[in-house]
């Protein structure tokens, strides 16, 4: 019980695990409502939907990967951000920005010519994005920020 | 830019972790420099340099 209210203060007192707890939160949710909307479906599963729903796993591993990192970080004494990790976090928004406008155009072009509904689109849209920012993301870390 | 910091930091007997702690960065930001990954910026290698008490271009190598 001890343990469980200094863990619970310390989560209060530290702006580390505050973030670190936000992205747990949030990758939880959506993986609730995932789950809920998979087992609350009446038909089978089609394959676009399989596949939507193996990038959403993807993308709760990925959170959960960050707020794993950030508890780790905090628990090491090692400050939140540095100057790597803002830069590193800089370059994926302009690299997943650029990208994202292109893949919008490509929406607008194939909703003229597969039969969406407009919910599907922004559905697609908004995974889409968010898997351009997780790609971006790795290929920056593999590839680094040097002479730039 | 190449650099020397991995050299520098096994003559002092530094893990990554100590340096890091001393220039106040992540550890992850110090495997990224002996990677060459990442170019820091001038106050990183001021004290990275500081912290080894050398001058900056001692660690620091410049393509000419």
């Amino acid at each position: 019980m001890l343990f469980k209210s200094n863990f619970v203060l310390e989560i209060n007192n530290n702006s580390i695990m505050k973030r670190a707890l936000l992205a747990l939160v949030v990758s939880l949710i959506v993986l609730a409502s995932t789950a809920l909307w998979f087992f609350k479906m009446e038909k089978s599963v089609t394959p676009p939907e399989l596949l939507t729903f193996g990038i959403i796993i993807v993308l709760v591993g990925f959170g959960l990967y960050f707020a794993y990192m950030r508890f780790t970080g905090a628990r090491r004494n090692e400050p939140p951000e540095d100057e790597l990790s803002k830069r590193m976090l800089q370059k994926t928004a302009a690299w997943s920005y650029y990208i994202s406008l292109y893949m919008w155009v490509f929406m607008i072009w194939l909703k003229d010519r597969v039969t969406l509904d407009t919910e599907q689109v922004l559905g697609a849209g908004i995974l889409s994005m968010a898997v351009i920012f997780f790609l971006c993301w790795v290929v920056i870390r593999i590839r680094g920020l040097r002479n730039e | 830019m190449n650099n020397r910091i991995r050299e520098f930091r096994a003559r002092h007997d530094m893990t990554q972790d100590d340096l890091a702690k001393r220039v106040n960065v992540r550890r992850e930001t110090i495997v990224f420099l002996e990677k060459n990954k990442y170019n820091p910026s001038l106050k990183l290698a001021h004290d990275i340099a500081m912290v080894f008490g050398v001058a900056i271009e001692e660690i620091f190598l410049f393509d000419t």
